[in-house]
């Protein structure tokens, strides 16, 4: 169990099985809440992660294929597409800082 | 906190190595949907039975289906093994199995395309650091050209036999799923591989190339609508709006828009994890709307990506307009019937029973605060 500060978030990452549905979706509703934050929100294909993510949300279902395409990178599986509480918890600490268990 | 974060996935190895090789088969076909909906429209339009028929502009559909569907599926996949070279040799191996097949070689070009990209990676490889400074565009080149050639050839004459022998074999098995009536079983298997996420590979994967190939003979195919039918979703999503747990009913509208009318799918799939004998009225309900779709000999022009309403407007027949949305309203009506008996019509939605998604979702579903509900609403 590594810890992530909100602060050190810059490059978030929501990836979905092809890159182009629903991640695309939450991508665009978290870039909405982030804008005022210097947080680079994108979307990608679970298998095609870049190096450089500092942290990847994804649906729990597939969170062991992120784990495995982005080795070291701290990902945040969620459960439900809208409202999900991990997801809401993230982007509380990328607002007022804080620890996140990852 | 801690207990609001969805536990590290266990055990799920196969699945992840399942859903792995179905978005490499997925990731052939999705980029290049683009295509698919032009071919699909251009059809829709202008052949003999079209909206506006034109034998001159018809004349497009034939070589779109038979050359630029299949080239563009080995291109894409050659570049996901070895970027633009491998995207080249995989075109021009395409060609090979493309040429002189009677029936789009989908199948065909999912094969060659990766194969000849991945004989032109281990050739880069191999000579990596060998070639002498200033002959490296010339080797290039005339590698990429020497294999690219070589692999038309081979999949003139090797693998596109093969290849029809085996799409032959699937055509045949999917008619006699048909005549024996036994198609509505389908949705037994494709139903729950669906909210496992193997929704794209099912559908882009399998069903859609196998649903082209029958659509240029007949001018439409059922296989389109197999996995995309929007219907059951609706009908869960549904049933969760009346009868689910009072939390989730307030995401519910927004989740019914972003589905029936977005297409994205995805979106109820965890309405269902987190109950998973509500997966019992999708299969009821997908499997009423492929019994309807099949008894009114109903079809798509083309693949409906994403699983819109709105996708199946633009690609219905202009005859098949009665099966496609009896099949449509009766399986979200199915759906929604049987997924309201196994909320208990509301009284069982709050229990928590079953395994550990179950328990899971609702943790998750019973931490929701009005903040949820209004980015609910925004979202």
């Amino acid at each position: 169990m590594a810890a992530i500060n909100g602060k050190d978030i810059h490059k978030l990452i929501v990836a979905c099985d092809a890159g182009m549905g629903s991640s695309v979706m939450l991508a665009a509703q978290l870039r909405k809440e982030l804008k005022k934050f210097p947080v680079e929100v994108s979307h990608t294909p679970v298998a095609s992660i870049p190096a450089d993510a500092d942290i990847v949300v994804t649906h729990s279902e597939l969170a062991t294929r992120a784990r495995q395409a982005a080795p070291g990178i701290p990902v945040v599986p969620f459960e439900v597409f809208i409202g999900d509480p991990a997801v809401k918890r993230l982007v509380t600490i990328i607002k007022e800082g804080g620890d996140l268990d990852v | 906190m801690a207990t609001t974060y969805t536990p590290q996935p266990t055990g799920s190895g196969l699945k992840a190595n399942v859903q792995r090789v179905g978005a490499h088969l997925a990731g052939m076909v999705m980029p290049n949907i683009g295509a698919f909906i032009a071919w699909g429209l251009i059809t829709a339009l202008f052949i003999d039975t079209g909206w506006l028929p034109n034998k001159e502009l018809a004349e497009l559909v034939d070589p779109m289906v038979k050359v630029l569907l299949p080239v563009l599926i080995g291109y894409t996949g050659g570049r996901m093994v070895h970027d633009q070279r491998g995207a080249v040799v995989g075109a021009v191996a395409t060609m090979g199995v493309v040429v002189g097949s009677e029936v789009p070689m989908f199948l065909g070009a999912m094969i060659i395309g990766p194969l000849a990209a991945y004989l032109m990676k281990l050739f880069d490889d191999l000579i990596q650091d060998r070639v002498r400074p200033g002959f490296e565009m010339l080797v290039d080149n005339f590698s990429a050209g020497i294999l690219g050639m070589l692999m038309a050839v081979a999949g003139m004459k090797a693998i596109g036999p093969v290849v029809r022998t085996f799409t032959d074999a699937a055509g045949n098995g999917v008619d006699w799923l048909i005549e024996h009536d036994i198609m509505p079983l389908a949705s037994v298997l494709i139903e729950p591989a669906k909210v496992l996420f193997l929704n794209n590979a099912i559908n882009h994967g399998v069903l859609s190339p196998l649903g082209v190939q029958q659509a240029a003979e007949a001018g439409k195919s059922i296989m389109f609508m197999l996995e995309t039918n929007p219907g059951p979703g609706l009908g869960v999503l549904l049933a969760y709006l009346f009868f689910g747990p009072r939390r989730l009913r307030a995401t519910a509208p927004a989740a019914i828009i972003i589905q029936f009318f977005g297409g994205i799918h995805e979106i109820y799939f965890p309405y269902i994890l987190m109950k998973p004998r509500m997966i019992l009225a999708a299969i009821a309900g997908g499997a009423t709307g492929v019994a309807i779709f099949l008894a009114t000999d109903a079809g798509l022009v083309a693949p409906p990506a994403p699983g819109s309403i709105f996708a199946y407007v633009a690609q219905t027949p202009k005859d098949g307009w009665f099966g496609v949305y009896a099949g449509v309203l009766a399986s979200a009506a199915v759906s929604f019937a049987v997924g309201s008996a196994l909320l208990g019509f509301g009284k069982l939605a709050e229990e928590r029973t079953g395994g550990e998604t179950d328990g899971d979702g609702a943790e998750a579903a019973s931490d929701k605060t009005a903040d949820d509900d209004r980015a609910a609403r925004t979202g």
